[in-house]
């Protein structure tokens, strides 16, 4: 632990929303729904009072991944698809750090898909928050990994062929240990779930759908979005229950399901904290490392 | 008496072959010879051929030899596969495996009689005084001892050690299956005696490696706590030292789901203040492209290993090239100088990888080192290396007066700017691949990319005006000259020896920085050179080709390049020297001609 770091305990009431807030304006269409995650997100972490220089905050590429900038922390602006990488990175190198990692679907589920299996079984203890408006905006509306079949975009100008990624079935299928789901429409909603999933000692996961308002079907608009919103509290499930989670999360491009949808009541150990056990374990009577060629001397 | 011997020895995979080589050149090694080892297989895991090349002598070696002197072949059809890398002479003992007999067409062996040919039933033997054909390795490493007077004692101490951890019987077994080997050798003696020369001054502790467990030793000590990587052949070892060693030192290592995962760990360990270091071969290397840009723009340390393999593609992913240069000083896009190292031997590894972390910590930048199989793999014995001498370079972090109002990415006069971490109170900022203005905020402003374009490049003028990284050895007014580096610079060390006992004037420049090209030093060393070579291991000689780029090379230089796979001879040089000398002698008689 660096000098200048304060011990990991949260002290609530040292930080407000505002100190979350950067000084860059975002670039982002007026009405666009990340503004909503943008403030959800300063909230959460006043919550939890981490101070920001505690923080690192990790993007792809895109709209969305725009997001760091726009949050006074440490943050990294990186390239398409490789948020997750970079953040355990950042995680194995220093446990300490809270780490946030941010993105859109296609950064998420198209380029970088295939990292989130591996941070999932790996149970890194980073958040990773997706916010999904099921297209592609900064490259100006082409198909996503989430958009519906048959949907017209300029790529699929007959409509697509494909079928949609469901990023909540996929991280619980993968063995995430916290999966939830929220809307911009309920900024007090989202940002208590981006708390919780921050605070979860693990790799959490919140599918946020976050309307675009250039690019975005009408269903995918604030006022769809609250039509077919509902919480999951008001359905009773038990965020305990695997299965019932799998078997909501096929709601998903029908149903908004708000809330969360699994939460390991026994939660896995993380690959960063193994890391250090590890480390401690075998640094125990370590010969000094300058005496590493010694390895090489055959005896 | 000999000083030097170069064994070749070629069998099928499972005949023990490389671990006969490793036997002897440790046995060699604690006797107190100079030595160095190289293995070569089909790409395979079991079966299929396999071989090793052994050079033992009284002094220091600087590469693998050129023609064998003893050829030891299990089995003719896999010997014949390594025709080019290990080359049978007229001065060449061949033993060869009675059983597999020899086919009549291949004895001249590609037209050259060699000194002599042994036929020794080697399987026979292991079977009857060990119990097993499996000890045919240590017949041979019998026969070695009683022909060649190298490892009597030391061989068979070594063999206990290991087999002792299994059980008496074994050690026992193997001990007659050696005996047996030395018995045969002193009843069929040489028509040459080809001993080694013993050794009175042992010269004392050796340390015994290979250049990708030295490159990875050498990233521990220059403080590296994070290695990020995938398994790719022939770099996979250094991966393997690290998740040995690293955690004793607070480092951690993370074998990654693919090449860009293991970068961007890397690169996001480095972003979080520590050292770190990724490791791969040719493909990986074009999938890590991406991240090295960004980790140029973002002015982060990172060292990457590029331990070259035959390319393009899967190429030949097992044995030695040099096709990787042009890869690794101009794969990404966008205008960027990456620093390129190159080690020339498993000693300059430890020196060449130190250099590496130091130079990305210092120039806040992606350094590639740029390892060859051949090195990589081969191992060495070599002086213990006085460690105190080595300088570790830290990163630039910012004092109390820089987070007053912190600019990440500072206009400063010599261009770097102090870099802070999270964790750091006032330090925040944001890192991206996104051009940026001085505190790190995003801009599409061209004066500004422009000047950032130039902060990022001018920032390496030094780094080309530093003369350590360059080997440059003989007359320095010599006429003739040669340029090489990697593991070819072994191969020129020694041709320049053996050129210069042939009484030609000739110097040599090693490189260990290729990029960005030092221009100066190079024109300095052109200066008197009128015919030259560079030497390279490369279709397309890279090297001769980036060179040209940057500067005007005397007219008389010519490339010298070819695939890899089979090494350079020292000999094969100082045969083009000689040529070169005569064009030479030809053109300044031309120029004795009266002008008036």
């Amino acid at each position: 632990m660096s000098a200048t770091m304060t011990p990991n305990v949260n002290t609530p009431g040292d930080f407000q929303a505002k100190d979350y807030k950067s000084d860059l304006k975002p670039i982002w269409c007026p009405g666009c729904g990340d503004y909503s995650v943008v403030q959800g997100i300063y909230r959460a972490l006043a919550a939890i009072g981490r101070p920001p220089h505690e923080i690192a905050f990790i993007s792809g590429i895109g709209c969305s991944s725009r997001i760091p900038g726009y949050t006074t922390a440490y943050g990294f602006n990186t390239v398409h698809g490789r948020a997750l990488p970079i953040a355990q990175g950042i995680k194995l190198a220093n446990p300490d750090l809270l780490v946030l990692a941010a993105g859109g679907d296609g950064d998420g589920f198209s380029i970088g898909g295939g990292h989130i299996a591996h941070l999932i079984r790996r149970n890194i203890d980073i958040t990773y928050i997706v916010m999904d408006n099921q297209i592609y905006g900064l490259t100006k509306g082409q198909l996503s990994p989430t958009s519906q079949k048959g949907r017209t975009t300029c790529t699929s100008p007959h409509g697509s062929l494909e079928n949609p990624v469901n990023p909540l079935l996929y991280v619980l299928a993968y063995g995430a240990g916290f999966v939830a789901q929220a809307s911009p429409t309920d900024l007090v909603g989202m940002a208590a779930i981006i708390e919780e999933a921050i605070r979860y000692p693990g790799f959490a996961f919140v599918n946020i759908q976050s309307p675009c308002v250039t690019y975005g079907e009408e269903a995918q608009q604030i006022k769809g979005l609250k039509a077919i919103s509902e919480t999951l509290e008001s359905l009773g499930h038990d965020p305990s229950d695997r299965l019932a989670a799998m078997n909501l999360a096929q709601n998903y491009g029908t149903k908004l399901n708000l809330g969360v949808f699994y939460r390991n009541p026994e939660p896995a150990p993380t690959y960063d904290g193994l890391v250090r056990e590890r480390q401690a374990q075998l640094s125990q009577g370590a010969p000094s490392k300058e005496r590493i060629l010694d390895l090489f001397i055959k005896k | 008496m000999r000083k030097d011997l170069v064994f070749g020895m070629a069998g099928s995979g499972g005949d023990g072959i490389v671990s006969a080589g490793d036997s002897l050149l440790q046995a060699a090694s604690a006797e107190g010879y100079h030595g160095v080892m190289t293995k070569s297989f089909g790409s395979q895991i079991r079966g299929g051929e396999s071989s090793c090349r052994v050079r033992i002598s009284t002094d220091p070696v600087l590469n693998p030899g050129g023609n064998l002197d003893v050829a030891v072949a299990l089995n003719w059809e896999d010997f014949l596969k390594f025709g080019a890398e290990l080359p049978v002479a007229g001065t060449t003992v061949v033993i060869y495996e009675a059983a597999t007999g020899v086919p009549e067409n291949q004895i001249p062996l590609v037209g050259v009689t060699p000194l002599q040919v042994i036929a020794v039933p080697i399987a026979e033997m292991a079977k009857a005084h060990a119990g097993t054909e499996r000890a045919k390795n240590t017949v041979v490493l019998g026969l070695i001892a009683g022909w060649f007077g190298i490892g009597a004692v030391a061989v068979m101490k070594g063999i206990s050690k290991k087999l002792a951890k299994k059980s008496q019987e074994l050690v026992d077994a193997n001990q007659k299956a050696f005996d047996a080997g030395m018995a045969f050798a002193k009843e069929h003696p040489l028509k040459a005696d080809m001993t080694i020369v013993p050794l009175e001054n042992k010269g004392g502790v050796k340390l015994l490696t290979d250049g990708n467990d030295m490159c990875a030793a050498a990233a521990i000590f220059a403080g590296c706590q994070f290695f990020g990587g995938y398994p790719i052949t022939p770099s996979t070892e250094i991966m393997q030292f690290f998740t040995n060693h690293v955690w004793k030192y607070g480092g951690a290592v993370l074998q990654a789901e693919d090449e860009i995962a293991g970068i961007g760990a890397a690169v996001g360990a480095s972003f979080a203040g520590k050292k770190a270091m990724t490791a791969t071969s040719g493909p990986g290397l074009s999938l890590k492209s991406e991240m090295m840009g960004l980790a140029s723009i973002a002015e982060l340390p990172l060292v990457i290993v590029d331990v070259q393999r035959g390319g393009p593609s899967t190429g030949l992913p097992t044995k030695t090239e040099q096709s990787d240069l042009f890869a690794a000083a101009f794969s990404a896009h966008g205008d960027v100088i990456r620093p390129v190292l190159a080690p020339t031997s498993v000693a300059d590894t430890f020196r060449t990888t130190i250099e590496a972390f130091n130079i990305a910590e210092y120039y806040q930048t992606p350094v590639i080192i740029l390892s060859d199989q051949e090195i990589a793999s081969r191992k060495e014995t070599l002086d213990p290396i006085d460690t105190s001498q080595f300088k570790i370079i830290d990163r630039l972090k910012p004092t109390g007066a820089d987070l007053q109002d912190y600019k990440r990415f500072k206009q400063t006069e010599n261009h770097i700017s102090p870099i802070s971490h999270p964790g750091m109170l006032g330090g925040t900022y944001l890192a991206s691949g996104i051009e940026h203005v001085e505190s790190g905020a995003p801009t599409n402003s061209g004066s500004v990319h422009a000047r950032m374009n130039d902060k990022r490049t001018k920032k390496f003028d030094p780094l080309k005006e530093r003369k350590d990284l360059f080997e440059i050895t003989g007359n320095p007014d010599a006429p003739l000259a040669l340029v090489a580096w990697g593991s070819v610079a072994g191969v020129c060390r020694e041709a320049l020896q053996m050129a210069r006992e042939q009484g030609l004037d000739v110097k040599l420049m090693v490189p260990y920085l290729l990029y960005p090209v030092a221009e100066q030093t190079y024109r300095d060393f052109f200066a008197s050179v009128q015919k030259g070579l560079v030497v390279e291991q490369s279709h397309l000689a890279q090297t001769f080709k980036v060179l040209r780029m940057h500067l005007d090379l005397p007219k008389g230089l010519q490339s010298l390049a070819r695939s890899g796979a089979n090494p350079f001879l020292p000999g094969e040089i100082v045969a083009a020297l000689h040529h070169l000398l005569a064009e030479l002698q030809r053109s300044h008689e031309g120029k004795l001609q009266p002008q008036e």
